[in-house]
């Protein structure tokens, strides 16, 4: 019955449920990302936060979370001070 | 000028991967080409029964690659046009038993002598996947619109990029035009901002498919089907030609056709 009248007052069509899941799941499975990709990712975050604020490069984890619809890329560092202007890039490599 | 290896692939079995190989290679010999279609699912052969042809093999994929005959005795000609081939799959053999290099090698070959190599890809993403992949230059990916061969499909899309596959379409196959206009399927444009690759063409559902498949006769023979008419047309686009897709609520067959219907249906 409540079925019936869920359909009545226009409940979502399958073809758009099927659409909205496709979405997720290709999300998530396109998240697979490997270790060393991870790890590269790491790597960039800290090199452009260490621009705004002094930060604990042993501390840093990143991971993929992934909820029942949607999909998350988590960080968590430790911050040791925020510096008052922005800091250039290094360029140590020139 | 060499011609061009093909790879028709899906990741899920069952999505009409050999259907497509069997209509586009009669397509593509239909407009003055020349073709050859490679069976290359070893063990579980079946290009040759779409195509009416398996009284007529004598030697095979595995026959070539392992030297126990020449390339062009394991070619059979097709009953009606003479410009397209088949070379078909083992069946009494492991995948194991073709590497890629070989594949590779074979296609590098054909390709002097064909205008189009098409490569009829196994279900699944191991071996018999990447032998099949090994010497194309492009790569059509099958999918239905269903969640399980989109999802598959997005899979073998990851895995032909990482191969460095640069040109990859999509053809979407058994689109029941009633369903998606009542929301009960995935729309073209939904499926292709899922996938987010370029698409060459759309295949109606049709029961017209299984009947030519009954009788071994690829159905783009047929003139009035409109999935031949789809198939030609991805034939063509396949060459350059610019065809536009026609849209999922676009009415088959035109208004004449229509009214017909609509008189005989009452």
């Amino acid at each position: 019955m409540l079925d019936t009248i869920k359909r009545f007052f226009g409940d979502k069509k399958s073809g758009e449920v099927a659409k909205k899941r496709m979405q997720i799941v290709l999300l998530h499975d396109r998240l697979s990302i490997s270790p060393e990709m991870l790890e590269s990712i790491k790597n960039d975050i800290l090199q452009v936060l260490s621009r705004y604020m002094e930060i604990d490069g042993r501390t840093i984890k990143v991971s993929i979370e992934k909820g029942e619809n949607y999909a998350a890329l988590v960080s968590n560092v430790q911050v040791k001070r925020v510096y008052r202007h922005v800091q250039q890039p290094s360029t140590e490599s020139s | 000028m060499p011609g061009t290896t093909i790879v028709v692939t899906s990741g899920k079995g069952g999505v009409g991967k050999t259907t497509t190989v069997a209509n586009l290679g009669t397509a593509l010999a239909m407009r003055g080409r020349s073709v050859v279609m490679v069976d290359a699912d070893i063990g579980l052969r079946n290009l040759d029964v779409v195509m009416g042809l398996e009284n007529r093999i004598v030697y095979n994929l595995v026959d070539i690659i392992e030297g126990r005959c020449r390339t062009e005795q394991a070619m059979i000609r097709d009953r009606k046009l003479n410009s397209l081939f088949l070379i078909p799959a083992a069946q009494t053999r492991e995948k194991d038993a073709v590497h890629p290099d070989q594949m590779k090698e074979l296609c590098e070959k054909l390709q002097q002598d064909f205008d189009y190599v098409l490569v009829d890809c196994p279900a699944g993403i191991e071996r018999g996947f990447r032998n099949a992949v090994a010497g194309a230059q492009k790569a059509i990916v099958v999918t239905t619109p269903e969640v399980s061969a989109i999802r598959d499909a997005d899979r073998v899309i990851g895995l032909l990029e990482a191969e460095l596959m640069k040109d990859i379409q999509l053809i979407i196959n058994r689109l029941n035009h009633k369903m998606v206009k009542r929301g009960d399927m995935m729309s073209t444009e939904d499926i292709c901002s899922l996938l987010a690759i370029p698409l060459v063409g759309v295949i109606p559902e049709s029961e017209e498919v299984v009947v030519s498949t009954n009788r071994g006769i690829p159905l783009v023979h047929e003139k009035r089907s409109s999935v031949a008419g789809a198939f030609r047309r991805i034939a063509a686009r396949l060459e350059g030609e610019q065809v536009p897709i026609p849209a999922d609520n676009a009415e088959e067959g035109g208004i004449l056709s229509r009214f017909k219907r609509l008189i005989w249906s009452s």
